[in-house]
Parts: structure tokens; C-alpha cells; sequence
């Protein structure tokens, strides 16, 4: 994406979450500030336990911040909002519901009419490639196939923009892989903004048009990368290979 | 080839050791009756007795009606525990409103054993159906409620979330996430109400009845027919391991996505 046809899409301004546990305070998310661009596939990389998930789900609504605000399309929002999605680091696929009725329930929720939300949510299931499996039940599909109705649900609800916490974290190597191709794909399919959630290097400069680099507790932007290279990209690339040893210098890899 | 060979030997062993077991017990019964015929009916004299029963009723109510009676009152009762039980349940579990306002006062009646109703429902309603009915909902309709309520206070966080990012509403989080997320809980709880149910029922007839298990066995010591007393221990055994069955049948229909037990 050229750097003139940037139109913020969410803007996040000075966010901040502090618990209280017992007497003492823990600050999870200190002062992050940060433009996410309409269409745009942002990558938020940070090392393990740095309050990721704690910033994703304040942007989402699930979580309220201690002080700060998140503006979509210029207007403050608070608590979750429709055009916000989320695919989930542990699924939270409901095991009491078939991969289609998973994958239907937020149109569902919305009071679509049963054949509208079904065709929709096919639709998805047929692009991430779980034709047939409608009828199955999560724990009947493999970790990979779990994910793939995680991406399909967040879809179906047709929002703007997506959230995706670490989604490939807890898959193995060569399904990350194809993951990763496939999360690609979709998006140039269907137009979207994505916010990917990542503490793995090589996964950001693959994926993102840009990188926010997030430093370890509490969450804090450290820097941001513009990534200008072409797509598909490969891993052994030289300005891949650059990229990615000029941000591993800057990242604490304290886990 | 040698593996499932011996496995196919030891699963023989194992069921002989089963039956031997079955055939001791039965040995070490024969041997009491011979020892002590007025205390211990033999297995032929209590087989005898069944038969006999069978053609001739007791208060001209065949054995299978004395045993539908007492399945019927608990079957009310635990119908009815198990419908405002799972409301309350889940209210509880789910509103701090309706724990504060009820929570204290459900624990204060909770503990009180359902036998001890036995004197104040026998002076307020007699020795009818029904305070045999609400004895056996007394004592049900706590469980089903404390299981309710706490498969509501443990749905995951996560699950929850999922609604939350959909903009659920309440009705709709109770119905699509909260209410299917402990629905194992509350079976646990019905299974449970079931085996307390038919305990609780027993004590209700033997306390005062013209009908039902309970009632026999009672009539069994009154008159000192222990094999009568036999019978109605079998059955009542036997009807107890079958409500269970039955619950954990109806629980697999319910919840087909649980496939671990």
C-alpha cells in the first residue's frame, strides 16, 4: 500500500491497563498509541507474555482499559462493536455447536434468518477449505481445521477489521505454514483490515505490510517497520533476510 | 499374534474373577440360610416368594404397581426439582442481583436433612401423595440448583468472550453459551437427584404408605417375611442402577459433543 492512499481506519490513543492484584499494581499495556490504515495487514509483533492479548482485547471491547480511547472511522467506541473481529489465540470454538453452527452464530446473534446466515457462513467454510465438514464437531477436527473455523466465523460477521491473536501459535510448523499462505489469500480476496497478533519474526515480515514492534512488559511500541517488499515473499530472500536480522536486534526476546 | 492371544487369556481370567465372585456370595448366602433359616431366607425360598407374589398381590396391588408408584413419585418430583431448580440455578450462577438476594436464605435451608421435614409435612399435609412428592422435591431440588450453579459460574471465560465479540445480548448469552456450557453440570446434578430421589422416597413410604417399594418393605418387617425384605432390597437396587443408566443415556442425547465418557 502507498504511503499517500493511507486513510485511518482505527486509531488508538494513549491505551493503558493496569490490574490490581491483592495490594500491590501491575501495568500490563502502558501508553500505546497507534493508526491502523483501512485495508491494511498490520502485524503486531512482541515477545511472549509482553500484555498482547491484553492490548488486542482492549481494542476489541472485550476488555475495558484503565484510561485511553479507541476511535473506529473517527468516532470514539467503547465495548465491543460489530465491524470488530476476532479470531482467538486458544479458538473458543463452542463445542456444543457444529462446525457450522460455530461458524453462523454471530449473523445468528444478529437475527439473520437461518437459510441467509448458512449461505454465508458455507460460503466461508467452502474458502478455508472445510467443505463437507458442516456437520462435524470441534473436537472431531484437528488443531489446523479448528483454526480454519475460528478465520471462517470471524468472517461470516463480515466485520471491517480483524483481530487475529497469535492464531498459528499452537499449530505445527508445516501447517503454520500453509496457514499463513491461506490467511494471505483470503485477504486478498476479501478486502480486510488485519491486526496479526505474532511473536514470531519470520511469521510478521512474511505477513505484514507493516510492523509494530512491541517491547517486553508492559506492552509499549518500540518501533514500527514499514515492510515495502513485494508479495509473494520468500523467507530467503536478502531484504527478507535483512528485515529480519535488523529487527531481531531490536527485539527482546525474553520470554 | 502372541499379544492378542494374551490378552484374549487375560480378559478370561478376569471375567471368571468376576463370576466366581458372584458365585461366592451366593455360596456364602446358602451357607448363612442353613445356619440361621429364621434370619436369612435360602435363594430358592426368596425365588419362591417373588413367584408367590406374583400371583397373589399384596392390598391386591401387583408387584409391578407397588414399584411404578414409588417411580412415579419421583419421577414428579424430580421433573419438578429439575424445572424451577434449573432456573434458580442459573440465576444464581449467573446474576449477583438474585445471589445476594436469595443466595443467603438457600444456604440456610440447603443443610436441613429431607428427613427432618418428614414430622412437619406429615402434620401439615397427612399422609397422602402429596407430601410424599414434595419430601422427594425437597430433597432434589437443592441438588439440582447448587449443580446448576456452579456449571454456570465455570463456563469458560473465553466462551463468554465469543459471545461478547458477537454482541450477544443477556437472553441470548444464557441461551447460545452459559446454559449449553453447563449442561453437563446439570446432568451431573439430575443423575444425582435421581439416586437421592429414590433413596428419599423409600424413607417417605416406609414412614407411611399404602403402596410402593417402601411400603413393602416395611410390611416385610411388620410381619417378619424376610424374603420379602430380599425382594424389594433386589429391586430397589436394580431400579436405582437403571435410573442411573437411564440419566447418563438421556445426558448422551443431549450432549453428543461429549464423547469422553
Amino acid at each position: 500500500m502507498s504511503v499517500e492512499n493511507r486513510q485511518v481506519k482505527l486509531k488508538i490513543e494513549n491505551i493503558n491497563k493496569t490490574y490490581q492484584v491483592k495490594k500491590s499494581y501491575f501495568t500490563a499495556v502502558k501508553n500505546v498509541s497507534l493508526e491502523v490504515y483501512k485495508n491494511e495487514f498490520l502485524v503486531i509483533l512482541g515477545p511472549g507474555l509482553c500484555g498482547k492479548t491484553v492490548l488486542l482485547n482492549m481494542i476489541a471491547g472485550i476488555e475495558q482499559p484503565t484510561n485511553g480511547k479507541v476511535y473506529l472511522d473517527g468516532e470514539k467506541i467503547r465495548g465491543t462493536h460489530k465491524s470488530i473481529g476476532m479470531v482467538f489465540q486458544k479458538l473458543g470454538l463452542l463445542p456444543w455447536k457444529t462446525v457450522m453452527e460455530n461458524t453462523e452464530i454471530g449473523p445468528k446473534l444478529a437475527g439473520v434468518k437461518k437459510s441467509e446466515r448458512q449461505k454465508k457462513a458455507k460460503n466461508f467454510l467452502d474458502m478455508v477449505g472445510l467443505t463437507g465438514f458442516e456437520k462435524s464437531y470441534p473436537h472431531q477436527l484437528s488443531g489446523g481445521m479448528k483454526q480454519r473455523v475460528g478465520i471462517a466465523r470471524a468472517y461470516t460477521n463480515n466485520p471491517d477489521i480483524l483481530i487475529l491473536d497469535e492464531p498459528f501459535g499452537q499449530l505445527d510448523a508445516q501447517t503454520r505454514y500453509s496457514m499463513q499462505d491461506e490467511i494471505l489469500r483470503i485477504w486478498q480476496m476479501q478486502k480486510k483490515t488485519i491486526i496479526f497478533v505474532t511473536n514470531n519474526i519470520e511469521e510478521a515480515i512474511y505477513l505484514g505490510d507493516r510492523i509494530i514492534l512491541l517491547g517486553k512488559c508492559p506492552a509499549e511500541i518500540k518501533k514500527i517497520y514499514d515492510i515495502s517488499l513485494s508479495r509473494p515473499r520468500n523467507v530467503m530472500d536478502s531484504g527478507f533476510l535483512e528485515l529480519r536480522k535488523m529487527i531481531s536486534s531490536n527485539m527482546d526476546l525474553a520470554v | 499374534m502372541e499379544k492378542i492371544k494374551k490378552r484374549f487369556i487375560s480378559e478370561i481370567f478376569y471375567s471368571i474373577l468376576s463370576l466366581s465372585s458372584i458365585i461366592l456370595l451366593i455360596l456364602g448366602w446358602m451357607y448363612l440360610a442353613s445356619k440361621r433359616p429364621e434370619l436369612f431366607p435360602s435363594p430358592q425360598e426368596t425365588w419362591d416368594r417373588l413367584i408367590l407374589f406374583l400371583e397373589k398381590p399384596i392390598r391386591r396391588i401387583p408387584l409391578y404397581s407397588h414399584v411404578l408408584d414409588s417411580l412415579r413419585r419421583v419421577g414428579i418430583a424430580v421433573l419438578l426439582a429439575c424445572g424451577f431448580g434449573i432456573v434458580l440455578g442459573t440465576a444464581l450462577g449467573w446474576s449477583r442481583l438474585v445471589k445476594s438476594t436469595f443466595g443467603t436464605i438457600f444456604e440456610l435451608i440447603r443443610p436441613i436433612p429431607p428427613i427432618a421435614w418428614v414430622p412437619l409435612l406429615t402434620i401439615w399435609f397427612g399422609i397422602g401423595e402429596f407430601p410424599k412428592v414434595l419430601l422427594v422435591f425437597i430433597g432434589t431440588f437443592a441438588i439440582v440448583v447448587v449443580n446448576t450453579a456452579a456449571g454456570v459460574k465455570m463456563v469458560e471465560p473465553l466462551s463468554l468472550a465469543v459471545g461478547k465479540i458477537f454482541q450477544a445480548n443477556e437472553f441470548q448469552m444464557l441461551k447460545e453459551i452459559v446454559l449449553p456450557a453447563s449442561l453437563p453440570a446439570i446432568f451431573a446434578g439430575i443423575r444425582t437427584a435421581l439416586g437421592v430421589g429414590w433413596a428419599i422416597v423409600l424413607a417417605a413410604e416406609m414412614l407411611g404408605a399404602v403402596s410402593g417399594t417402601g411400603f413393602l418393605i416395611t410390611k416385610g418387617m411388620s410381619i417378619g417375611d424376610t424374603a420379602l425384605i430380599f425382594i424389594c432390597m433386589f429391586i430397589i437396587g436394580i431400579i436405582g442402577a437403571l435410573l442411573s443408566v437411564l440419566a447418563s443415556f438421556i445426558e448422551r442425547r443431549i450432549c453428543p459433543w461429549k464423547t469422553d465418557r
